[in-house]
């Protein structure tokens, strides 16, 4: 745990971490993939080019209904192929995925319904909660289906941070922590800029005076390169009516003994959760909504998939449902069930098509949410944004919407370390919703006095998931990764486990264009073929 | 601590007020999620073979699992689970469950395991007395067939023997004298060559249907 904080990890390593090591840094890398961690994203801005289907009539079996499945049946049904969506549980959506009073939280060994009160604004969302603008392929979808988005707040200069090692475990507002480690870092960089006559290479070509400046206005220091407090902190006291009187600026010392710099005080940096990030109105699940609006018939739910079989055209799938074995027969298969659970589901694939099933990991999250009867986040100045631990919760959010509202529901944890998720997911709801409320009390004093209830989910425990998405090792991406992408017959793997950047819908949508290029290629040829 | 226990209480009442989820699931397609479409097992997952086990040793192992025998200190994740699982099903889930179970054609993954073979069969010579000399089981001895399981299964169970997490529950008599056994078996080489010894076996064609689960 030590090591990695003084080592900057590629999101390569950060891969490899994950399940090895605890701790916030750690837990950062992590979740990397999420796509948390800073990830070169090549924006790609083509979308899907799906030409009317001209070879007679197709027919396309979709298994499972997240997004990918979703994406696949409607661009493909415009093009005029045939589709059916098999999906295994009572609902669609897959991971993206609301809960609402009322709702089923389908974990295994522990069925819970959602005890939230009956109101449009107390939800929250238990899988994807933001899309950044660069996701091009998801926006897509909400904008063509006029999806009513609204931003999502990451970072909120006025949450706390809180580190039972640093500041004897008292929450510190974040504004305050990065104004000071800003400016006690600018003073000690101004410092030894001006201790040298001349910068040597590779700086010397820089004008120094104006480094000087840089530091100053970075670190918010004094004329003579001090720093000494910043209204950036926030007020002592004062300030509208009287003079505005600064914080005394904590110890360098005591600010690097807390762990927040090693991993959270960067989050708002990160490729895909710098602002601004957008989010649907109402819930993520509107997404999933406006697909189904445009696929009614489409979607068989409660159909488990038992056996893939391909044929020498085309794919055979057996599914339950009701009780009943089913068979039925398509000319194309996309298959987004995760391909942890795949693995298990008797098939004729190729052995090493399988191989890279069994050898992808089950990832580990969860979330706990709870319903306030009070915003009291509101009354300490807090509207939306994010707070940080290095307890189990590791996070608590604050909604970004339903601002003055009479209730709301915070995310009371959100861990990124499988050992956390272990942990987590061990323990009955009750149980969990109390840990969870006995951690926030240590940023919000009173915090079990305003908690109603709550709801948890543990993806690994998730019917019909066992994952949060699949966890790719650097080594297996590379070696591997192109045989799951690539078709075996009229057989794709698709869902963001396909994909560069899984745990993101964008990864989703993406493989699912990909699959259905390669299927129109297919097509494309085979017309062809019989033109000869 | 103590705050902790106080909030549990806390929240036994909050929540007897709120809706309770009933076992949602009434089909046993549940146990295939996990356990793979013909309950032949899911590496993916952790999930051991259950189509070579017999009804009595499912009965007893869910039972167990409920009473937190199995589970209950075990540190792996996957014995968690499937202590979860196991506390949520009535006894006529249970029975549901292991009668489809049954109706699934008994099959075994072929498996290269890197072990010396010839000494893992010197070894299994004390194995046989309780699990027969084919590793085909003994319902009497309690101890389940192990021919057909998984090798990662089997050795993580040994493991699980050896650190007292299986074996170690006042009523699980069979399990203590696994656990003894187990115990006796000092090099981690030997586990190794035990488990590529038994998966050589094949499955034999015992009766795996039982009347008397209830025992
Ligand atoms: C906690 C969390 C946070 C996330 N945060 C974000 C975020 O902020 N932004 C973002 O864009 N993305 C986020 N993601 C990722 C996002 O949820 C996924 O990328 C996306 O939803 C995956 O879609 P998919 O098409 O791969 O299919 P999945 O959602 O994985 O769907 C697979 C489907 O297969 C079904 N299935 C399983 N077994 C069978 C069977 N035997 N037969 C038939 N069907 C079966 C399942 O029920 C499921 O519906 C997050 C995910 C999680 C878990």
């Amino acid at each position: 745990m030590t090591e990695i904080h003084n080592k900057q990890l590629s999101r390569r390593e950060a891969l490899l971490w994950i399940g090895k090591v605890g701790g916030s840094a750690a837990m950062l890398q992590a979740a990397g993939l999420f796509g948390l961690f800073a990830t070169p994203v090549q924006a790609q801005a083509e979308l899907v080019k799906l030409k009317p289907l001209t070879s007679g009539p197709k027919t396309v079996l979709i298994l499972g209904a997240g997004i990918s499945g979703l994406v696949a049946a409607y661009e493909l049904g415009k093009a005029g192929y045939h589709c059916k969506i098999l999906e295994a549980s009572h609902r669609a959506g897959g991971r993206n995925l609301t809960i609402r009073h009322g709702d089923f939280i389908d974990e295994l060994g522990n069925p819970q319904f959602c005890n939230f009160d009956k109101d449009p604004d107390l939800y929250f969302n238990a899988g994807p909660a933001r899309i950044p603008a660069h996701h091009t392929a998801i926006l897509h979808y909400c904008r063509e289906f006029a999806v009513e988005m609204q931003t999502f707040c990451n970072y909120n200069k006025n949450c706390y941070t809180q580190d039972d090692n640093a500041f004897a475990g008292k929450p510190v507002r974040i504004r305050e922590y990065e104004a000071d480690t800003r400016g006690f870092f600018s003073e000690l960089m101004a410092k030894s800029v001006q201790a040298q006559a001349k910068l040597d290479a590779p700086f010397d070509d820089i004008d120094r005076q104006k480094l000087l400046e840089f530091c100053r206005s970075y670190g918010d220091l004094s004329s003579d390169f001090t720093y000494e407090g910043s209204d950036r902190a926030g007020y002592q006291s004062g300030g509208i009516l009287s003079p505005g009187v600064l914080k005394k600026p904590r110890a360098f010392a005591d600010l690097l003994q807390s762990n927040f710099w090693a991993g959270a005080m960067h989050f708002g940096e990160l490729a895909d959760q710098a602002a601004a990030v957008i989010t649907p109105v109402g819930g993520m699940d509107k997404i999933v909504d406006a697909f189904l609006s445009r696929l009614a018939g489409k979607v068989q739910l409660k159909a488990q998939v038992q056996k893939v079989q391909l044929l020498p055209q085309g794919v055979e799938v057996s599914y339950w449902l009701d009780g009943q074995l089913q068979v039925e027969q398509a000319d194309y298969c996309l298959n987004c069930i995760p391909a942890q659970l795949m693995a298990g589901i008797e098939n004729n694939f190729p052995a090493d098509y399988v191989a890279v099933m069994k050898a992808l990991q089950r990832g580990k999250l969860s979330k706990i949410a709870l319903q306030a009867k009070e915003r009291f986040w509101e009354k300490d100045q807090i509207y939306s944004g994010i707070s940080w631990t290095n307890q189990d919760i590791t996070q608590i959010w604050y909604p970004s919407h339903g601002l003055f509202k009479a209730k709301g529901i915070l995310l009371g944890a959100y861990s990124w370390d499988p050992a956390i998720s272990d942990r987590i997911s061990a323990m009955t709801h009750q149980q969990r919703i109390a840990t969870a409320i006995t951690q926030g009390a240590k940023l919000h004093p009173d915090y079990g006095k305003y908690i109603e209830q709550g709801n948890s989910v543990c993806w690994q425990r998730m019917n019909h998931m066992l994952g949060c998405g699949a966890v790719w090792s650097e080594d297996l991406l590379k070696s591997s990764f192109a045989t799951l992408q690539a078709p075996v017959g009229a057989h794709y793997m698709v869902g963001d486990q396909v994909s560069y950047h899984p745990g993101w819908q964008e990864g989703a949508v993406r493989s699912a264009w990909y699959a259905m290029e390669s299927i129109q290629q297919q097509e494309h040829q085979k017309q062809r073929q019989v033109a000869v | 601590m103590k705050d902790w226990i106080l909030y549990c209480a806390l929240f036994a009442v909050l929540f007897s007020a709120t809706v309770q989820a009933e076992t949602f699931h009434t089909d046993a397609q549940y146990c295939l999620v996990c356990h793979g479409s013909n309950a032949q097992g899911n590496e993916a997952i952790s999930a051991p073979n259950l189509a070579i086990l017999p009804d009595w040793y499912l009965s007893s192992q869910l039972q167990a699992f409920q009473s937190g025998w199995r589970g209950h200190q075990s540190t792996d994740a996957y014995s968690k689970e499937m202590m979860a699982v196991a506390q949520s099903m009535s006894p006529e889930d249970i029975k549901r469950a292991i009668g489809f179970i049954r109706g699934f054609q008994v099959s075994k993954t072929v498996e290269k395991v890197a072990g010396d073979v010839s000494q893992g069969k010197t070894l299994y010579q004390t194995c046989a007395a309780c699990h027969g000399a084919a590793a085909e089981g003994n319902q009497t001895m309690g101890s389940p067939p192990l021919a057909g399981q998984y090798s990662w299964y089997l050795l993580r169970q040994l493991q699980a023997y050896r650190s007292g997490q299986r074996g170690s529950a006042e009523k699980d008599a069979a399990g203590a004298l696994m656990k003894q056994i187990a115990l006796s078996i000092k090099r981690d080489q030997d586990l190794t060559d035990l488990v590529a010894y038994i998966t050589t076996l094949d499955i034999q064609k015992t009766n795996l249907q039982q009347t008397d689960i209830k025992k």
